[in-house]
């Protein structure tokens, strides 16, 4: 029987929020609701992340004085996976305020927010 | 050349000399001549240290390879797996692709600089992140920086095809963006599953680890991760089923501004392919996964192309199904197949800028692409005329240019893993895009003009390009287009010059095609 512990249910977590997400993104007719839906998606992305340097009974990652090097490697949580979930935590950020900015232009130019509308082939 | 084993000089000036040009064109905004002369100056630097760099690493984090006398393996196993391993190699490969590019970024400068828009910085600014962002992918050899990588340059391609125009240029950018936005995620979960499942973060470690350790269960993870890395792969190159809006976004940028997209995004395509087949090769069906998307890239991108009447979409489908062909290469994986798919990147990139910088030229005379509205080209710049047709044979793998060799490598190699008709698509790809180039290409400049000017989408809002009114083609487009064709009319007699850069990286990574 496999045992249910905090970071199997945050892979549970992480999985349904990457769902939702990508559900939304693709099916929501509003654009911001799909931004929203997006932003879901990356908390997502950044659940599993932490999840993935969990450690069971872990310390947080910074070498204390009076703590061995070796003791320090079997405890501490891993540091990277939570380094990438700051990049992600940018780069998020940055994606929403482009995402944002042209759904903005779009919005002034044919006055909906609806995707069905906005982003309908032009002829060329 | 020899390889540095501390660490190299020129690495993180390839990636800081265009991130430090971009924040100083767009503070400079609309001073168009001190914009000019700083890209200029920053392009041709990068094309020269692009060419004395010897080969070597660069080590973030500041951790040395333990043992710098192999490619593969720099960090040892025993080492806790919190340590990064963050690494950047500068090889002959990627000499060769980055040298490549940055010959492109020098003439797409030269042109954007030339007036068709009026506050240059910011657009030049996202040109020189184009360059940054695949200069990371190609020398990166770990996870974390590649997935910064296909992040930066995605927000960057929105970005440049959404100062192209409006309308169209925005719904491109922002569906683009949005389709980013999913795949981004996507390299970002694989790297989360690699990393929780070797503990590595460094491509050559989780690839040794992967090859040493018995998985048993966990191979479906790697299945899983190949299936997110896939999805970045498919999205990147605009294969198959993205093509759509990856030739959307090439037909609503300029045609100098899809020339720096398509180079970017070719150089992406081969960076994140080879990871794959490293990291994936040896997995059943993987390849074959990866081989049935490039193949029906190829025949779908042609297959629109053919339905096109503009100049400009033609190109534009064009560019996404000859990705296919250097996919073939990537995806069949053997020795022979990866120098083909290497060298038809390098080719591709060439041929196609020659065609698009024709396309941009051809927007001067003032009747827009379509070949309903432009006609008899060839008699007021018969030099462009010229032009475009030793693309046009360039293209469709006519002799003695360079189109012709990587083309003949790939369906050699295809015959010889025993998969004729992989060959015989990429023949078929040969016709067709002669016939879909050529078709445009009569009517644009060979078809006597007619007086009547129909009305033209004005897809780029800029002086230059209203209905009817002509302007005298830059001389800089000249030089560029003949730069090219000289380039692509070299290395078609002699293809050594590129694939001895090649060889190296097709020799450590091929794999037959069934071990």
């Amino acid at each position: 029987m496999i045992e249910v512990t905090i970071q199997l249910l945050s892979f549970f977590a992480a999985a349904a929020l990457v769902i939702i997400g990508i559900t939304g993104m693709l099916f929501l007719d509003n654009l911001i609701k799909k931004i929203i839906a997006f932003i879901l998606l990356s908390d997502g992305v950044n659940l599993m992340l932490v999840a993935v340097g969990y450690v069971e009974g872990g310390i947080v990652s910074i070498l204390l004085p009076g703590m061995s090097p070796s003791e320090f490697a079997s405890k501490a949580i891993l540091v990277f996976p939570v380094g990438i979930v700051l990049t992600n935590i940018v780069i998020s950020v940055s994606t929403t305020a482009v995402l944002v900015a042209l759904v903005i232009m779009l919005y002034r130019r044919y006055g909906t927010l609806k995707s069905s509308k906005v982003l309908k082939e032009e002829r060329r | 050349m020899i390889e540095s084993i501390s660490n190299l000089w020129s690495i993180p000036l390839l990636v800081m000399i265009p991130i430090f040009a971009t924040i100083i064109v767009n503070l400079l905004f609309n001073r168009n001549k001190a914009i000019k002369y700083i890209s200029l100056i920053s392009a041709l630097s990068l094309v020269v240290i692009t060419l004395l760099s010897p080969y070597g690493f660069q080590w973030f984090t500041g951790q040395p390879a333990l043992n710098p006398n192999t490619l593969t393996f720099t960090f040892d196993a025993s080492i806790p797996a919190w340590r990064m391993a963050l690494e950047f190699y500068f090889g002959p490969l990627q000499q060769a692709l980055i040298f490549v590019m940055a010959l492109i970024l020098v003439l797409v400068i030269g042109i954007a600089t030339n007036g068709l828009t009026k506050n240059q910085g910011p657009y030049i600014g996202m040109i020189f992140l184009l360059f940054a962002s695949a200069a990371i992918i190609v020398m990166v050899n770990d996870l974390y920086h590649l997935w910064i990588g296909v992040e930066i340059g995605s927000l960057v391609v929105a970005g440049v095809v959404a100062a192209s125009g409006e309308g169209i240029s925005q719904k491109a950018a922002l569906k683009y963006t949005f389709f980013s936005a999913l795949s981004g995620a996507g390299l970002a979960i694989a790297l989360a599953l690699i990393l929780g499942l070797t503990g590595y973060s460094n491509i050559s470690d989780a690839i040794r680890y992967i090859q040493t350790t018995n998985l048993n269960g966990m191979s479906s993870i790697l299945y899983v991760a190949f299936g997110f890395f896939t999805l970045s792969w498919i999205y990147a190159g605009g294969l198959v089923p993205i093509h759509p809006l990856k030739s959307e976004v090439y037909g609503a940028a300029f045609p100098h501004g899809t020339a720096m997209l398509q180079t970017q995004s070719k150089l992406m395509l081969v960076a994140i392919g080879l990871v794959m087949l490293r990291l994936f090769g040896s997995l059943p069906f993987a390849r074959e996964v990866m081989l049935s998307i490039s193949v029906l890239t190829m025949m779908l991108g042609v297959v629109m192309a053919l339905l096109q009447t503009d100049l400009r979409w033609i190109l534009a489908y064009l560019i996404v199904s000859h990705s296919g062909l250097v996919t073939v290469g990537i995806s069949l994986g053997t020795y022979d197949a990866l120098v083909g798919g290497l060298f038809q990147a390098v080719n591709d990139v060439l041929y196609m800028s020659v065609l698009l910088l024709g396309c941009e030229a051809v927007y001067y005379l003032g009747n827009g692409t379509s070949t309903k509205t432009a006609a008899g080209i060839a008699k007021k710049a018969p030099w462009l005329a010229l032009a475009v047709v030793l693309g046009t044979f360039a293209a469709s793998g006519i002799p003695p240019f360079n189109g012709f060799q990587s083309e003949i490598i790939l369906i050699q190699s295809a015959l010889k893993v025993g998969l004729p008709e992989v060959a015989v698509v990429i023949l078929i790809l040969s016709v067709t895009t002669f016939i879909a180039l050529f078709r445009a290409i009569y009517s644009i400049f060979l078809r006597p003009a007619d007086t009547t000017h129909l009305v033209v989408s004005g897809l780029i809002p800029s002086e230059a390009q209203e209905v009817g009114k002509e302007t005298p083609i830059p001389r800089g487009l000249y030089l560029s287009l003949a730069i090219l064709v000289v380039i692509t009319l070299i290395l078609g007699v002699y293809p050594d010059l590129v694939i001895r850069f090649l060889t190296p990286v097709a020799q450590a990574v091929s794999i037959p095609w069934y071990p």
